[in-house]
């Protein structure tokens, strides 16, 4: 009898403050999200609404599809987003190969050197690209290849947060497995690639929308390393239209900038659920 | 079947241990090198350049340089603006780490206590993190324009005075760092949630047999203590973002006004990219690096004794 | 068989190769690789590179990448020295232009100009050019550069706010005190409007500033060249007249882009700018009030001068032939017709005489006259001029936080004025 009341009682209490909590979420959302709805009304806006004395929610005259016309044939758009995409994949496929197996064995080995790679990775948390920018910078000039995609990519070949990540995930990986896979005569080598990583995909995929994300946004190092226009990579295409000289064409601005930053949101939509399946199974603890 | 098992069963008991162990050993060596070739050439040998070139006076551009010792330090620690920098480097974190870190807690909290919908909210709530810093800065600068930004619109109608986010130089850092908490706090959440999910929920059944029924209870009784090794993580890595800022700054103020918002990675670039002077922004990098090591050291040892591992 | 095959095949090849070989030789294309700064003039550098190319078919133009500003251009091409990538040719703003050549000449890569003009036509030179825009693109004497873009800061106003306050929109005042005033009358019209917005504080180079030495007929270096000159009467005057800006001009300090926001909102009186915002403030402002421009009411009308701003063509290949093409090409860039092309595309002065032909621009300056304002100060225009030394960058960057600071009011004018002048010295010796 008291459970029931309890449950009707509790059940009440749940609606009452679940929405509630429906509410606030969506408040939240809603500031989170303002800058995403602002970029977008900009695009469908002419000009001289842009930056007007009072704010409007929509714009008074749509404009359609005009300012991605500006922006498509004022800047090589299609060919700075093909250039992330191959940066992006480049960098994402050597980051795989290199740390899958170093995060391997530091996880399930032993071997002399060890605990220095490991305090070294955890160094390399905390270096930011700025740190190696110059010497790069000297050497990679030095053997002419400033301005390429190697340039572009080779800084970021290394991923210590991949190494971190994986040896978290490869660690609680059951011995047991191992050991049967090894009495089958499978080399380590094959362990490795054919029974932990597929084992491991919602990790994987987790660090690769980290790193796409990532690099397809990075400003920094292209900045300093790319000079021609067909390198260009998404946030250097950008800038082209962020000029304070002219005044910057917003529309313009604003739909390159949407059509430049639908790829990564795209790529996070589909892959939502082993991303937050893999930072899960990282097992933050 | 452990590895000792194996080595004493008959057939093997004739292979000398030693060998067998040193198999192992050599394929996790192999395993670890490409990537310790990339560390070596990518981390370890620019940053002994960088540490050398601290004790030079090159330029870039120049075709000679000499040793000049500490004299770059010495000059550095005299030097009133890198002090400043600093100090607004660590103002811009104390506002970022502590507002990212709450906000992704609390929007973890809320996520996960509803029924429906989560997945619409970790999308949503994730989507800053995903957005090119370089489009969303403009949006943000018009955002927070001091008078006809919709922000200021709002604080008007709620009968406040207009805020010039980007024209004051005693406020720009916080406006800069506005922007640092609304790119990180997704990320965070996302962190918090994995962790959440992770507790287990007879933790919750036990507490509640023990007398813990209302939310608040179980948040400080069960969720928190259960969630201090994301916590821990959750705040070293924020630090460590937050301490990196750049990108902002570089995109929306220049340092400006009148210096209000340079930050140390900042400093470095003018100083190693604009006035060219390799050596010292060299020396500035060195410091950084210690500084970071130290705050990340410093940190995992003082929360490491508050966090309750199971 | 086979031999006459054979013989009749290598004919045969032989034959294509001389087609192709001679087809070749005809039609050698040079593509020249060209740097300008300022991203968003790329529409207008890729006009006048179209009609160019049309002109001179075999001749081709590829631009890089854009530097965001003159300082960032000037950055990259001192790295691109140390690199050995150099472009063919460099659009350098002016003030950077020196301490460019210096850098060049380090190296023995500067090229002067002055074979190319020589081999011209005997009066090309004075019939397209006046003597004070070249002499915006000289170092000690020696001609560097052609000046492609020029401007002088000019002013652009509100025409609705200035009607309301003295019933015309007409008869902007040419000198500071009733300019002040002016801008004082419009920002007590309320409604967080502004009176003037002259934005030194937030200038990313340090044109507005010099604007304000170089207006009362001062010197900014000492003839020693190693100090600067406005630590007297002329630098109180201007660092006074900037704390009246904000006591009794009713301005604001802002960041530079969210001012030019605040102008096109309607919100400020008047702006100084330069000419190239005509296109963007009128796009933006629409039809929201009229828009007018004014010139810059310079305190010394006799010796007074204003610092131009813009860019110069500069030849850096090495390589003969292609120095040949690109003399050719800032030829032309730099001619009525390529001017034509850049200022309809951005709002700055043309700098070739012939420009103002009515076949070229002079009916269009008769139907928008917000745009031929900067030519009506041409007479004061002076050399931007730079800083020696190689710091002019951090050298601006310090002078604008002080600035900044007077005009705050964090610190008084005298004071501040010893701090600019000692700050600037100290980093001119280094």
């Amino acid at each position: 009898m008291m459970d029931k009341n309890l449950f009707y009682k509790a059940k009440r209490s749940l609606n009452l403050s679940t929405w509630l909590t429906h509410s606030i979420l969506i408040l939240l959302a809603f500031a989170m999200l303002f800058p995403f709805y602002w970029m977008l009304v900009t695009v469908f806006r002419p000009a001289q609404e842009v930056f007007s004395g009072s704010f409007h929610w929509l714009p008074q005259t749509f404009i359609g599809l005009e300012n991605f016309h500006t922006a498509l044939s004022q800047a090589p758009l299609l060919q700075v987003m093909i250039n992330g995409v191959i940066v992006c994949i480049g960098v994402l496929v050597v980051q795989i190969v290199t740390s899958v197996p170093f995060a391997w064995a530091l996880g399930k080995y032993r071997f002399p050197g060890k605990s220095v790679l490991f305090s070294i990775v955890l160094l390399g948390l905390c270096v930011p690209i700025q740190v190696p920018a110059i010497p790069l910078f000297l050497g990679l000039a030095q053997v002419d290849m400033l301005d390429t995609y190697f340039s572009l990519m080779f800084p970021f070949f290394l991923s210590v947060f991949a190494i971190f990540l994986f040896r978290q995930a490869f660690k609680s990986f059951p011995e047991d497995i191992i050991q049967a896979a090894r009495l089958d005569g499978m080399s380590d080598f094959s362990i490795l690639w054919r029974i932990v990583v597929p084992a491991n995909k919602p990790v994987i995929a987790a660090f690769s929308v980290f790193s796409i994300t990532a690099h397809w946004n990075d400003l920094y190092w292209p900045l300093i390393v790319i000079t021609s226009e067909e390198m260009m990579t998404p946030p250097l295409g950008m800038a082209s239209f962020a000029d304070p000289a002219i005044g910057a064409n917003f529309g313009a601005l604003m739909a390159a900038a949407t059509l430049i930053t639908a790829p990564i949101m795209l790529i996070y939509t589909l892959m939502q659920k082993q991303f937050i399946q893999g930072v899960t199974n990282t097992g933050v603890k | 079947m452990s590895t000792s098992n194996v080595l004493k069963m008959p057939g093997l008991a004739s292979i000398p241990i030693r060998r067998r162990k040193s198999k192992f050993d050599t394929i996790a060596l192999w395993f670890v090198l490409p990537a310790s070739v990339l560390m070596l050439a990518t981390l370890l040998l620019p940053i002994v350049v960088v540490f050398i070139l601290s004790f030079t006076n090159y330029e870039l551009g120049n075709l000679e340089f000499s040793f000049i010792g500490f004299e770059n330090y010495v000059r550095l620690f005299q030097d009133s603006q890198y002090w400043k920098s600093l100090w607004q480097t660590l103002q811009y974190a104390l506002i970022v780490v502590p507002g990212s870190v709450l906000l992704g807690l609390f929007l973890a909290l809320l996520v996960q206590s509803v029924q429906r919908g989560r997945k619409f909210y970790q999308f949503l709530f994730f989507l800053p993190v995903t957005a090119t810093l370089v489009a969303m800065a403009t949006v943000w600068k018009y955002l927070l324009h001091g008078t006809i930004g919709p922000v200021n619109h709002l604080l008007q109608s709620l009968g406040f005075q207009s805020i010039e986010f980007f024209g004051d130089p005693n406020l720009v850092l916080f406006s800069l760092s506005i922007i640092g908490i609304w790119q990180l706090a997704g990320f965070n959440m996302v962190l918090f949630i994995a962790g959440l999910m992770a507790i287990p929920q007879d933790m919750y059944d036990a507490a509640r047999m023990d007398g813990a029924d209302r939310p608040l209870d179980r948040l400080f009784n069960v969720t928190l203590p259960l969630l201090s090794p994301t916590m821990l993580f959750v705040i070293v890595t924020s630090s460590i973002t937050a301490v990196k800022v750049f990108d902002t700054v570089a995109v929306l103020t220049q340092g400006g006004p009148q210096g209000g918002s340079d930050v140390i990675l900042y400093s470095i670039y003018l100083e190693g990219f604009q006035y060219l002077r390799t050596g010292n922004a060299a020396a500035m990098t060195v410091t950084f690096l210690m500084l970071i090591l130290v705050m990340s050291w410093v940190q995992t040892k003082i929360i490491d004794k508050k966090v309750h591992y199971s | 068989m086979n031999i006459i095959r054979k013989k009749l095949f290598g004919l045969f090849a032989g034959a294509i190769l001389c087609f192709t070989g001679t087809g070749m030789a005809q039609a050698e294309k040079i593509t020249l690789d060209v740097i300008h700064a300022w991203p968003g003039h790329n529409p207008f550098y890729e006009k006048v590179a179209e009609a160019f190319t049309k002109a001179n078919p075999d001749i081709d133009i590829k631009f890089r990448a854009s530097p965001p500003s003159y300082d960032d251009g000037h950055q990259a091409l001192l790295r691109g020295i140390i690199t050995n990538k150099l472009p063919d040719v460099y659009f350098s703003g002016f003030h950077l232009l020196p301490e460019l050549v210096a850098a060049l000449d380090k190296r023995k890569r500067s090229v002067d100009l002055a074979p190319f003009i020589e081999k011209e036509s005997a009066d090309w030179l004075n019939a397209n050019y006046e003597p004070s825009i070249l002499s915006l693109a000289q170092v000690n004497g020696k001609q560097y550069g052609l000046a492609f873009n020029a401007s002088t800061p000019i002013i652009f106003y509100n025409g609705d706010l200035v009607k309301k306050v003295t019933g015309s929109s007409d008869n902007f005042p040419n000198d500071w005190d009733a300019t002040i005033e002016l801008a004082g009358k419009i920002g007590k019209l309320g409604d967080g409007i502004n009176g003037m917005a002259y934005d030194v504080h937030a200038w990313p180079d340090d044109w507005l500033w010099r604007a304000m030495i170089m207006e009362q007929g001062d010197p900014v270096m000492n003839d020693d060249g190693k100090t600067v000159a406005f630590g007297g009467e002329s630098g109180k005057k201007a660092l006074n007249k900037a704390v009246r800006f904000m006591k009794e001009g009713a301005m604001d300090l802002r960041d530079f882009e969210q001012s030019r926001q605040q102008f096109v909102a309607g919100k400020i009186g008047f702006i100084f700018s330069s000419p190239n915002g005509a296109r963007a403030f009128s796009d933006l402002v629409g039809d929201r009030f009229e828009l007018r421009s004014a010139v810059f009411p310079i305190a010394n009308k006799i010796d007074g001068k204003l610092p131009t701003g813009g860019n110069a063509a500069m030849i850096l290949s090495q390589d003969e032939k292609r120095q040949q093409a690109a003399w050719e090409f800032i030829k032309f860039a730099t001619s009525a017709e390529g001017q034509k092309l850049a200022v309809l595309g951005s709002g700055y002065m043309p700098t070739n005489k012939i420009a103002l032909e009515p076949q070229y621009l002079g009916d269009f300056y008769k139907a928008n006259p917000n745009w031929r304002t900067s030519l009506d100060q041409i007479q004061y225009a002076q050399a931007w001029g730079g800083y020696p030394g190689n710091n002019s960058v951090q050298v601006w960057r310090t002078q604008r936080d002080i600035i900044g600071n007077v005009m705050r009011g964090n610190v008084g004018v005298d004071e501040g004025l010893e701090q600019l002048v000692s700050e600037t010295n100290k980093l001119l010796a280094k």
